[in-house]
């Protein structure tokens, strides 16, 4: 789902220069650094030490975009950025052995338990959020623009396998009730998307299918005879290839390719239909949505000048600027101001647990 | 050894026999030739970057050189830990140990240990090394470091090569033993001047498979708790950054697989060729040594 040919095409600086130079050029780019972001810390001031972000593997690109990008700034501060899992992450954090958590959930009930008993206290900063487009073709007259997420999973659920035209997917959707389109035409349906070991594959189970499946006692998963691919031209080929055609991938990859597909609206559990963009997906209306978070440890923070300055990086335009860049859609401004108010204030705790 | 007739039976085994090489041959070839055209548009535009970068999120300016570290140190650490402990348990229980129903209890129990699914080790890796011993393996990075992956990995490989190094010298004619001993040789000298030397190749030959086991391991690592998306560092070869956060070839392998944009497909295939160059650079120098070995027996 990721577009990076539009992105920056910054590179790190590997040559070892004399002493003397580096040292001039750090100040300069610490200098510069300080102007784009409206002043901050004293100019001049060296960063050392180590930061260490570990969770998601989803906001792990935004962490590691962000930490190049601090790189350039801070290169005597060491930054490693991993991606176990959210749950992993949180696991660690809790520990005191990261600094900053990445998570594409709020953090659990259970989890704030573990960090209140270790005297972890932890300040929560929503930065971006994952949509997903689901997808058809822009000459498709034949199916209606709404889908609910029953009919999602009738199309593309585990019980699904098998069906080739739309038509076949009838009985199911009846039998899920609060269809939007159903009944489907009685044309071929080819189904492109991404393949089982990426991200936009987990959110789209997730989000989508996993109620569902549970409800009625199946694999949370899609069916498997579809054609996948980890290749986004690949799907958006697939779907432009067919009429009738189906698929989903994350949602800047469908913002960059409009005029070759049609989005379908969604409609969640609320029932309203709404369609796929920047405005609905990060007020959270369009229902294949996820907001992604960074948890930074509040006590780290005080000993840790440099974890400051990342974060401060992190949040920056400049830092938020990777978001688009990685796939992700941008948060609101509404968003964006509680996120920086909080980091500002040094909020502690979670508002959306 | 044909007998005069035809023999059918016997023709038919040998073309089993043959397949089954071919089959072998074929999957390796496709293997190969698979990685190397998909990794060849990087191999041949920008190798020397490409040895040196570190892990970052655009496919263009990623490298191995953190990886290539890793990978380094951990073989270092096996080579130095595992093969000396693995070698010298075995001469023991080959040699010394009294044939009794004890030794054999742990024989067998060594052979059990080298089938234990390699994530187990990572566990013990985890509890061991990364946990209750900290303090040495990386008080600044939470045990997360190379010393605790080579520590791991060392353990992981050790059975295996206990079992390599006793059938080697199990292997060595008893008659040698006797004429060492038949000159008024003590057990020490014989064992050094004629069933080391005699075993010595299929010494190598084990401890260097089991060195190529260690060096593609992926799931201990995992679980010990190699960096996989962003290090500053991790690319210096002093004996202080061993103590820092780290990545190895096989998990710069397995995230980049998992990662969806194009440019790191090839960048996969890429690392994974290099990988198989240091494994079989390994083994050349093993050859190396066991001929040299052999020259002297």
């Amino acid at each position: 789902m990721q577009d990076r040919h539009g992105g920056s095409d910054r590179t790190t600086t590997r040559f070892k220069a004399p002493r003397l130079l580096t040292a001039l050029l750090a100040l300069t780019m610490l200098a510069s650094a300080c102007g784009e972001n409206g002043g901050g810390d004293a100019a001049g001031e060296e960063f050392s030490g180590n930061i260490v972000v570990s969770g998601s593997s989803t906001v792990e690109p935004i962490s590691i975009a962000v930490a190049e990008l601090f790189g350039e700034d801070a290169p005597d501060v060491n930054v490693s950025v991993t991606g176990p899992g959210t749950g992993d992450g949180f696991e660690q954090f809790c520990r005191g052995e990261t600094d900053i958590s990445d998570a594409s959930r709020a953090i659990s009930e259970e989890e704030i338990a573990a960090c209140e008993a270790a005297g972890i206290e932890f300040i929560e900063l929503k930065v971006a959020i994952d949509g997903i487009a689901v997808l058809t073709s822009p000459n498709n007259e034949e199916v209606k623009d709404c889908l609910s997420f029953g009919d999602i999973y009738s199309l593309v659920g585990p019980e699904s396998q098998g069906f080739d035209q739309w038509s076949d997917a009838n009985p199911l959707a009846t039998q899920i009730g609060e269809s939007k389109a159903a009944p489907f035409p009685e044309v071929p349906l080819a189904i492109t998307g991404p393949g089982e070991e990426s991200g936009t594959y987990d959110s789209f189970v997730e989000l989508v299918l996993e109620d569902l499946a549970e409800e009625r006692e199946k694999e949370p998963q899609t069916r498997p005879d579809y054609q996948a691919s980890a290749d986004d031209n690949v799907i958006v080929q697939g779907i432009t290839g067919s009429d009738t055609s189906f698929g989903w991938v994350g949602y800047s990859f469908y913002d960059t390719n409009r005029e070759r597909l049609k989005a379908f609206e969604v409609a969640g559990e609320e029932g309203d239909c709404v369609a796929p963009t920047p405005q609905t997906i990060s007020n959270g209306d369009y229902p294949i949505s996820r907001p992604l978070f960074i948890y930074v440890n509040n006590q780290k923070l005080e000993e840790n000048p440099a974890l400051e300055e990342y974060v401060d990086l992190y949040l920056s335009d400049e830092g938020l600027a990777t978001v688009p860049q990685v796939g992700y859609v941008e948060l609101g401004d509404e968003d964006l101001e509680a996120t920086r108010q909080a980091w500002e204030d040094r909020t502690t705790g979670t508002r959306e647990g | 050894m044909q007998g005069r007739r035809f023999d059918a039976a016997g023709f038919v085994f040998r073309l089993l026999l043959l397949a089954a090489l071919f089959i072998t041959m074929l999957l390796l070839t496709i293997l190969i030739i698979d990685v190397v055209t998909s990794g060849w548009s990087v191999l041949s535009t920008r190798l020397g970057d490409f040895l040196t970068g570190k892990l970052g999120s655009i496919p263009a300016t990623s490298g191995i050189g953190q990886g290539l570290r890793g990978t380094f140190f951990i073989g270092l650490f096996v080579v130095v830990i595992a093969f000396p402990i693995g070698v010298g348990a075995a001469i023991y229980l080959e040699e010394y140990a009294p044939r009794s129903r004890f030794t054999r209890f742990i024989d067998v129990n060594i052979r059990n240990l080298a089938g234990v699914p390699s994530v187990v080790f990572g566990l013990l890796g985890f509890a061991i090394f990364v946990n209750a011993l900290e303090f040495i393996t990386g008080p600044r990075a939470n045990g997360a470091t190379v010393i605790s992956a080579g520590l791991t990995l060392a353990v992981l490989v050790l059975p295996i090569v206990i079992i390599t190094s006793a059938e080697a010298i199990r292997a060595v004619p008893e008659s040698l033993r006797e004429a060492g001993f038949g000159v008024g040789a003590t057990r020490w000298e014989v064992i050094r001047s004629h069933v080391l030397p005699y075993a010595g190749p299929g010494i190598l030959t084990g401890t260097v498979l089991s060195l190529a086991r260690a060096l593609g391991e992926a799931a201990p690592l995992i679980l010990v708790g190699a960096v996989t998306g962003f290090l500053t560092e991790g690319a210096r070869y002093s004996l202080e950054s061993l103590q820092e956060r780290f990545t190895a070839m096989p998990i710069v392998i397995y995230t980049w697989a998992g990662r969806p944009q194009p440019g790191f497909v090839e960048n996969t295939a890429a690392a994974i060729v290099v990988l198989l160059v240091v494994v079989l650079l390994a083994n050349t120098v093993a050859i190396l040594l066991r001929n040299k070995y052999e020259k002297r027996r």
